[in-house]
């Protein structure tokens, strides 16, 4: 595949603060590629870059096998972050202003539709909700039909209704051949969304590639998880079952490298040595694992906003 | 095509967003309004014939027009560089085709809707309540497009400089005051030191003034073309300067 966007060498300092450090990627025509990393990570900056609103201090970007400042405007559907339009106007209204910068655009009334914004249509801007405002921004990011969708969190602010429906309207584009490039801080949007996956921290991009391939290389292992009242008390010796480590905290037992098939045998080993499950969850590692162990965060493995399409939960 | 129908769009957004902010709308039109009330009507001039407001209503008719030409622009368009700017629509402009200097056309062109109406307005006030004479001259209309375009350009300079809001409305209103009063509206020369006469020659709104006048009250059509052309030359590098200025990057 063609390259449709090219990052070479950007480098990018606000006084003293690199925001983009020698960071190089490329996405092909066709391709969806999410950009991962904590906040102040350079995501919006290499955005910026590649959109031509910020100059790089060094290194070159192009699109289309042009500069981001020579590029055909009309190929392009940029969303920044804070992206704000006129608050008066409604998102109909909005709809027909940015669509009128364009020789040629979509129909305003099916991109109301496509976008979930037809019912509101005529209800100003600045009375909307904040989903139903981000959802309007994404129609006028919409409006010229681009080739190319680079969006600035697209989903922010946005309920998990609205997420859906703005994860399957750039799946749709995705599949009709639009090249798109998003920031997201949702790691199960980027798992589900991108053909490749690329995470930024501190300004440099640390990794890149498909979700699968970075789960493989950077995930760890599986997780069988029980909760119990004295974890210290299970006896492990004589298991029979082939794992890498194991874990103890106060109320839970943590088996790493258990497949799924040794749920049972650990259960029943450890029923065998007085100790009672009173919970049970095993996990596959996903891109969130990779995302926390290769930017260092902390993250508590009990906590409740784990991806559920990974994580299969067994009644004890 | 595409260039105008650019222009169009912005302009006609621009239009439907100033039309909503109900505030906005009546106190562009009341400003001036006050103003011809206040100094039309209201003040008198002293018992010695000297002083402030001593010329013929018809002297001041320009000056008026002027109040609307000046202020207008200078706040609506630095106002609307600044708050273009903080929601992120420049940025977003900045990947479409529109060009800044599209941009600066389509809200002068809705500011030169709006102060021809006020200047109107003002116009029919002025005769209406001082009884002024005020001949109907077609060459208001090219100072007040010229007008509109200088000082839409200067307020384009001034949002772009200041980094807020509330900053381009008080750079404004700190350019506005002093060239309103110096500059041959409401002032005559006669009223000045000698020494300080030529420094309202570097008024642009001197030129505005003088034509208007010229136009509407002296008769000299001389002199309005004159200054009409002065207006129009400064009108030129001000809107350049203002477009090269109005941001399309972070």
């Amino acid at each position: 595949m063609t390259d449709t966007v090219v990052a070479d060498g950007l480098s990018k300092s606000y006084g003293e603060v690199q925001a983009l450090s020698d960071v190089s990627l490329s996405v092909a025509a066709g391709e969806v590629v999410a950009l991962l990393g904590p906040n102040g990570a350079g995501k919006t900056t290499l955005v910026r870059a590649l959109a031509g609103t910020t100059p790089p201090d060094t290194g070159s970007a192009t699109l289309f096998d042009e500069t981001p400042s020579e590029v055909d405007r009309a190929r392009l559907g940029v969303l920044p972050q804070a992206f704000d339009p006129p608050g008066r106007l409604t998102p109909r209204e909005l709809l027909r202003y940015y669509g009128g910068l364009y020789d040629e655009r979509l129909p305003v009334e099916a991109t109301l539709e496509r976008v979930g914004v037809a019912d509101v249509a005529d209800t100003a801007y600045e009375d909307l909700s904040g989903g139903q405002r981000r959802r309007t921004c994404l129609g006028i990011t919409l409006i010229n039909d681009p080739d190319l969708l680079v969006l600035d969190e697209p989903t922010a602010s946005i309920d998990p209704a609205g997420r859906r429906r703005v994860r399957e309207t750039v799946a749709e584009l995705a599949s009709a051949g639009a090249t798109v490039l998003l920031t997201t801080h949702d790691v199960a949007e980027a798992e589900r969304l991108a053909d490749r996956v690329g995470l930024l921290v501190d300004g440099e991009l640390i990794a890149e590639g498909a979700p699968a391939d970075l789960v493989a290389e950077h995930g760890g292992d599986h997780r069988f998880v029980v909760e119990c009242e004295r974890p210290g008390d299970a006896d492990l010796a004589g298991l029979g079952v082939d794992v890498d480590r194991v874990e103890r905290t106060p109320d839970e037992l943590r088996v790493y490298g258990a497949g799924v098939d040794d749920v049972g045998p650990i259960v029943d080993h450890l029923r065998a040595a007085g100790v009672d499950p009173t919970g049970l969850s095993w996990a596959r590692p996903g891109l969130e694992d990779v995302y926390l162990a290769l930017t260092g965060e902390t993250y508590d493995p009990s906590g409740s906003d784990r991806d559920t399409e990974t994580e299969r939960e067994v009644s004890a | 095509m595409s260039r105008v129908s650019r222009v169009r769009a912005e302009a006609v957004a621009a239009w439907h967003s100033f039309l909503r902010r109900r505030t906005a709308v009546f106190f562009t039109f009341f400003f001036p309004l006050i103003l011809v009330v206040i100094f039309g009507a209201l003040v008198r001039t002293g018992a010695t014939g000297g002083g402030l407001f001593t010329e013929p209503a018809g002297y001041y008719a320009a000056g008026y027009v002027a109040v609307v030409v000046l202020f207008t622009p200078l706040s609506r368009v630095g106002s609307e560089v600044a708050r273009t700017r903080d929601g992120r629509r420049f940025e977003k402009l900045a990947t479409t085709p529109l060009t800044r200097t599209e941009w600066l056309l389509a809200h002068t062109a809705v500011n030169g809707v709006i102060i021809g109406l006020a200047a109107l307005a003002v116009l029919v006030l002025v005769v209406g309540l001082t009884g002024a004479a005020v001949a109907p001259s077609p060459l208001l209309v090219p100072l007040v497009a010229a007008g509109v375009v200088l000082f839409c350009g200067v307020g384009a300079t001034l949002g772009a400089l200041a980094d807020s809001q509330d900053g381009a409305i008080s750079a404004s209103n700190a350019v506005a005051l002093p060239l309103l009063f110096l500059s041959e509206t409401f002032v005559p020369p006669s009223l000045l030191p000698a020494w300080f006469r030529p420094v309202v020659d570097l008024s642009p709104l001197t030129y505005f003034s003088r034509g208007a006048r010229a136009a509407t009250h002296t008769g000299d059509i001389g002199v309005a073309l004159t200054n009409l052309a002065v207006l129009s030359a400064l009108a030129v590098v001000a809107f350049g300067v203002g477009a090269a200025l109005v941001p399309r990057t972070e």
